[in-house]
This record gives C-alpha cells, structure tokens and sequence, in this order.
C-alpha cells in the first residue's frame, strides 16, 4: 500500500498544480504554451532518464550539465565544419559518451565517490568547452539542425517531445524488463550484496555512467538546436535540475528507488511550475523558492520512507 | 503482598502496528534474582515486547509494574531511571568512542562537575576494574571500532550492568560468542542474580537456557503460551509450544551417496587471516567447519567464494582450478556462499524478496533482452513453497520479514541457482527453530540431489547433528578431521581452544 502512494503523490501534485494553474490563467492548457513546456523540459527529461538509472544504482552525476555543453560544442565543430546533421548529433553523443565512460571507470575502478569524480569532472568538462571555443559559441551551423530543437513531427508533435518519449521508452524497458536493469537496483539497494550474488558491479555501474553521458550528448544536441550555436556556457546549474526531477519523483539518494515515470512526473512539476508562474507573473527568484521547497519535500518523504522500513521487521 | 512479589510484572500489553496485531493481552512477571528465559519463533514478539519494556514503544494496552509500583515509560531514559537496562541483539554502541567513553556514556565521571570536564583518568580506571571484574581481556582505552563482534557483545554487556538496577534485559546475548565467553558471560549472570536483579534472558539455544534459566514465558504469535519453572516442561513440549505443532526431528536424517569430489582446496593461504587449508568435499557430503571466533572461518569460505583474493594455494572446482576467483566467476561455475552477514553481504534489503530470490540466477529467466517476469514469479513461488518462507508474497520487500525468513530467501538464491556446491556461513544464526529444521531439511535435500555442502558453525550441536566430517580450525589453521558422527562437544572443542603459546598463523 505505501508502494502505492508512493507513486501516487507526485502524479496527484502534477494533477492538482495543472487544474490550479488552468483555473488561475486558461492560457496554460493552449497547445501552444503546452508545446512549449515539452520543449522547455526536453533537455532536462531527456538527461533525467540516464539520472534515473544512474541514482536507481546508487550513484550521482554532478557533470551533467558540462558534458552536454562540451558535447553540444564538439557536435557543433563538426556540424560547422560541414558535417551531415545526423553526423552533427552522432557527435554529440558520441563525446557525451566518451565523458560518462571516463565518470563511470574512475567511480568503479579507483572506487571514488560519485559525488567527488563528477563534482572535479564538471569542472573539467567546462573548462575543456571553454578552452576549445576560446569562451564564444560556435557558430555557422546549418538552419536545418534547428529542426531537432523546433520542428514538428506531421506539423504537431514536437521533434524534442518525441526524442523525450523514444528515450523513456528504452529506459523504462532496460530498468525494468533487462537484467542490467534488475542489477541497477540490487546494486544501488546494496552494492556488497550484489557482488556476492556474482553481479559484474563494476562493468554495470561504467554501463550506467557511459548511457547517462551519451544521453547528456543527445540533450546537448538539442539544446545546440535550439540556439543554433554550440555555446560553451550552456547548462550551468542542470545538474540540479536533473537530479531534483529524479528526486521529486520518487527516486532515492541513496539507490535502489526510483522509475521512469516517476522521473518524467517530477520533470513535469518542475517545469510546469516554472511555466505558471511565468504566466501568471510571479518573479523567477520566487519560482526558485517554490521549487526548493518542493525538492526538500520530496527528499523529506523519501527519509521517512526509509525510516519505516528501518523499524520494521525488528 | 507476598514475598514473592515480582520485581517487573508486565501486564495485558496490547501492541498493534498497522493494524496488525503484534502483542495480544501478554502477561510476564520475572522475580528478584532470577533468570526469566523469554522464547518464541522469529516474529512471535519477543523483541516488540522487550521494546516497550525499555521504553522505545508504547503499548496500546496494559500496565508495567517495577517492584509492585506501576509506572510508565514514554521513552528510553525512563526506563533507565527505574533501573530497567537492556542488550540489543543488534549492537549500539557508538563506534568512534572507546570502551570506557561507552560504558560511561551519560553519566561520566566529573572532575569539576559544573563544568562538565570529564575525569578520563577516572573513566577508564573504573572501566578497567569492571571489566576485569567480569573476567573480560578489554583494554578500556580501546576504540570500539577496533573490537572483534564478541569483545564488543560484552562491552555492551557490562555497560548495561552498570545502568541495570532492577530489570536487565539481555536479547541473545550470545550470538557472537565463542563458548568460553559464554562461560564467563554465565559467571557474570550468577553474580548479577546474587544482587537481586532480575534478568530477561531471549535466545533461541535451547541447551544454553538449560545452563542458566530458572523460569520460561513462551511467546507464540503475540500471545504468552506458556509460563512456568524451568525444567516443568521437557524441551520437545517448549519446541512445541514455540511452534503451535510437534517438531519431530530438529536434524532429520539423510540418505546421500557420496560421489565425485566437487571442492577440492589445496595449500590455501591469505596472510594474516589463515594458512597452508587443504580439504575436500563430495557430492552428496555435508562437512562442517568449526572453530573459535577468530579462528578464520569466515574468511576461508569468502575467499574459496572470491570475495577475497587467496595468497597462494589452489581451488579446483568440479576437478578443474579456479584462477581467478571472483564471485561473478564462482556463482557461474556452481559456487553459491549464504553469507555470515546477511543484512551486509546478503539482502538488497529495500527489494522485493522475488529481486532477492532470482539475483544469482537470472540468466534463467531470460527471453532474449527481455527478463520474464511471469516465470520469476512462478520460480519464486516455487522456492517460498518448498522452503515454506512466510510471508509467502513475492512482491513483499524483505526488510519486512523476520530473520529466519530472510535467512530462507538467501538459501533459496542458491537453490534457484543451482549451484553444486555450497558454502553456508552460520546458516541458522538468529533463526528460530522451525525455520532452523527447515533449513536442515533443505541442507539434506541439496547433499541428497549430490550437492557438497560445507557449513561453517559455531553451534556444536548443529554441526554434529548435521555434518559427515567436521574440520576444526584454530588459529588459522585446519588442526583436526573428526568423524561427524563418533565425535562430541568437548573434542571438538579441545581442538578448537588456543594454546596461548602457539605462534598466530600469519
């Protein structure tokens, strides 16, 4: 039953913050405003999802918001340079990859905490994007790059809403129909216990980090898209917002908790609260009041939740 | 008033969580000065009671009474102050402090007592002569975290002798004893016993309540089933009255061939932990390895397993070697380990207990990428029938269920793994006696079907009951073979003792 409204409480948040803000401002539910709450949280969800997988095992990345920059500057080098669109996004995410292989070896192998290696590691990402473009953006990218971040799939669905339901799709079905998926949560519930049931823990936590990183290349992709320029500074403070979409849907910091959905919900929150608020003219540094205290919240229900368990069964 | 008044007498305690009944009008009165055993299955309520007892819950319903005088007990500090102290089975003692920062924490000896400055000096002469006192070789300077299980089961011991007054609860107080730490922990109870005490005694040894125990509350599902004299009652009737049915056999036979060697260890070695271990085992052969804590039991089967890595020596599995020893590589060649500790190498403890139950073996419900969750739930319902793991619900997270339970769902791992060869670390440590003869039972039936089985114990009578050939290890070293079925208690232990001028192994 506590399993139930578990995942029940975010999505009635969701619910109950949609019908209040549509009675407050009705401009919220045009299709226009809804399509670009989908493309304002695109890039977030979409990196979310590796977070997701990556905070279910037990860990955290903190350079998230760096390596989609890093990566969306490396894309836009190769798109500048006349390189294909589908070569351009290719690269993204084949640098976001090559970030997220290098996270998950040095936290596997050199056995350093996750939030130690990704918090040095967003330093270095960063400074790496700046260095290479010198701190400018990258310029002289196809108009038609900008399809991914602002096109219409048939003239309706969003191109990044679809790229957002794609991507959930396959983590939902690794998380929880794969043995890699059964393995992320038996590792980040109790990574000891795993090991003695003969789980590969270190090869799965790289695989964690390395799907994560190049899901960080493919938001980098878009969000290149959607400036038409790779900028070197973009990104900052993500993390955050990643991981608070995690949280606030139901995810644990301290693993073995933690779904797709629940993820998408939490995404959802935030960016529809951020999207009212707008609307309905309340100032952006009382949104980031509201939206800390609800991430405090979720992070309190989360503690309690485990408090029971901790007393149970004695 | 009669002479015989009790020193604690609970009364009709009612105690629900969650709408389920835990407690149900209990009834336990323990005298001055006597040793009041407290028994019952896993999750008959024993630990509920003696919670609320020391204050950590309420009861819904019923009064308590310290020497004739009811009182009530909101939280832990008031129990202590009517002088009623208890030993947690799971250990609580701060680990960065020392010994004597332990037993004196609260009430420190003060040098300038408005100032607060602690008497250090002071603090560890008194914790050193009681230690001493109770016969225990602690160093009170001593950081906590540097103590074995056992020297730190008997700091908590004497530190609640200190705070017992009136009522000293002591829950399993043994379980990471080795039998001469009992003796001197039953030295200390006959003492406390002389200062009037009374004394709450849970453990689920039968053979070590007939040492000690001078009367018997038998809890079963929430209800006090049975009170009287020790001795009243034989031991199969209180094995009886636990489990609401007759247990017939606690070690039932077995009827396996031996065959092939399936584990054969030669020259085994990792410095510091233990030396130079050869022995066999074949399918259909239960041995068990016995020794004293310390002896390095523990850390054989875990680098047998490939949890450690071995010095020198070889393992050769099923007639061909293991070279490099990682579990993911063991688990996959037939090795399966039930660990020591199965809330730190064993459960994923926020998961589903199926999550628990298939980990070893998924590979067995694999269709493609795709893991079948209609055939996991049919495995698990399979293996929770024949182990008869209560609740029986697959989806349940095992942090709900009792120590025995979970102690069944970590077997039936390597049963669904199908391993050939076991490694079973204190398999029945903490489990009650039914899902103790269960266990027993699923041993004989994997040595039957020709699994080897090698069983690390430090229950004697478990070992003999139960083992063809039984190693003792001391020191490190394997010192004794014996027969498992010609040999007793005081041989094996006689291998077991440490001479103290023998070298240490490593």
């Amino acid at each position: 039953m506590s399993d139930w409204i578990k995942r029940f409480i975010p999505f009635a948040s969701l619910i109950g913050l949609c019908v209040i803000i549509a009675v407050l401002e009705p401009r919220f539910l045009s299709s226009g405003n809804l399509a670009s709450v989908a493309r304002q949280t695109a890039v977030i969800m979409v990196m979310a999802m590796g977070m997701t997988m990556v905070m279910v095992s037990g860990g955290i990345d903190l350079s998230v918001g760096s390596m989609m920059a890093l990566a969306g500057v490396t894309g836009a080098f190769a798109l500048a340079g006349g390189a294909p669109t589908v070569v351009g996004i290719a690269t993204c995410m084949a640098a976001g990859a090559f970030c997220g292989l290098l996270n998950g070896a040095a936290i596997a192998t050199l056995k350093i905490p996750p939030f130690i290696v990704t918090l040095g590691a967003m330093g270095i990402y960063r400074g790496i994007a700046l260095l290479v473009t010198d701190g400018k953006a990258v310029v002289g990218l196809p108009t038609k790059f900008g399809y991914l971040a602002e096109g219409n799939l048939f003239g309706i669905l969003p191109v990044p809403l679809l790229i957002v339901m794609i991507v959930a799709l396959a983590v939902h079905f690794v998380l929880s129909s794969t043995r890699l998926g059964r393995y992320c949560y038996a590792i980040g519930s109790n990574v000891e216990a795993a090991r003695y049931a003969g789980v590969r823990v270190t090869r799965c936590q790289i695989i964690f980090y390395l799907i994560l990183g190049t899901l960080a290349g493919l938001a980098g992709a878009i969000e290149a898209a959607r400036l038409v320029t790779g900028q070197p500074t973009t990104g900052e403070g993500y993390e955050l917002r990643v991981i608070a979409a995690v949280v606030i849907g139901g995810g644990s910091l301290s693993g073995g908790q933690g779904t797709v959905v629940g993820t998408i919900i939490g995404a959802l929150i935030m960016g529809v609260l951020a999207n009212g608020a707008n609307l309905l003219g309340i100032s952006s540094f009382t949104q980031q009041i509201v939206i800390g205290a609800v991430i405090v919240l979720a992070v309190t229900f989360d503690a309690y939740q485990r408090r029971r368990l901790d007393t149970a069964g004695s | 008033m009669t002479n015989e008044q009790s020193a604690l007498e609970m009364r009709g305690i009612n105690k629900s969580f969650a709408g389920n009944t835990v407690l149900a009008a209990v009834n336990l009165s323990a005298r001055a000065g006597e040793v009041h055993a407290l028994v019952g299955e896993n999750g008959a309520g024993k630990s509920t009671l003696m919670k609320i007892l020391a204050g950590v819950y309420q009861p819904d319903a019923g009064e308590i009474l310290i020497d004739g005088q009811p009182v009530r007990f909101t939280r832990p500090s008031d129990a202590l102050g009517s002088g009623v102290a208890m030993i947690y089975q799971e250990l609580s003692l701060a680990p960065d402090l020392t010994v004597a920062e332990n037993i004196f924490l609260g009430r420190e000896p003060l040098s300038f007592a408005l100032l607060g400055i602690v008497n250090r000096r002071e603090m560890n002469l008194r914790a050193g002569e009681m230690l001493k006192a109770h016969g225990f070789k602690i160093d009170p300077r001593a950081s906590i975290k540097r103590l074995s299980a056992a020297d730190r089961q008997l700091v908590e011991i004497t530190r609640a002798t200190v705070e017992a007054k009136r009522v000293l609860v002591m829950d399993e107080p043994t379980s990471s004893l080795t039998a001469h730490e009992v003796e001197d922990l039953f030295r200390l109870i006959r003492e406390l016993k002389s200062r009037r005490l009374a004394i709450i005694y849970i453990s689920h040894r039968l053979e070590e309540l007939d040492v000690i125990a001078d009367r018997l509350t038998v809890l079963r599902d929430g209800h006090a089933v049975y009170s009287g004299a020790w001795g009243e009652i034989s031991r199969p009737e209180i094995i009886k009255h636990m489990a609401g049915r007759e247990l017939t056999e606690i070690f039932p036979p077995r009827l396996a061939e031996k065959g092939e060697t399936r584990l054969r260890i030669t020259n085994l070695t990792r410095l510091g932990k233990f030396r130079d271990v050869t022995f066999a085992v074949a399918a259909g052969e239960v041995i068990g390895i016995a020794g004293l804590a310390g002896a390095g039991r523990t850390e054989l089967v875990e680098t047998i397993f490939g949890a450690y890595h071995a010095d020198s020596g070889e393992i050769f599995l099923n007639g061909s070697p293991l070279h490099l020893a990682q579990p993911d590589l063991t688990v996959a060649r037939g090795l399966g380990l039930l660990t020591e500790d199965r809330k730190r190498t064993g459960l994923c403890l926020n998961q589903p207990l199926a999550t628990n139950l298939t980990l070893a073996n998924l590979k067995a419900l694999m269709r493609g990428w795709h893991l079948d969750r209609k055939r996991e739930t049919a495995a698990a319902g399979e293996h929770i029938a024949k182990l008869h793991i209560r609740p029986s619900d697959p989806n349940k997270t095992v942090a709900l269920m009792s120590g025995g339970n979970q102690q069944k769902v970590l077997l039936a791992r390597w049963l669904f793994a199908k391993s050939d060869v076991f490694l079973l670390d204190e398999p029945t440590r903490g489990v009650d006696v039914a899902a103790r003869s269960e266990i027993y039972r699923a041993i004989n039936r994997l040595a039957e079907a020709g699994a080897a089985v090698v069983m690390v114990s430090s229950d004697l009578p478990e070992l003999l009951g139960m083992a063809d050939r039984i190693l003792v290890m001391r020191r490190g070293r394997m010192v004794a073979e014996l027969d498992g079925r010609n040999t007793t208690q005081e041989e094996v232990l006689r291998h077991a003792a440490v001479d103290e001028s023998e070298p240490q192994a490593a």
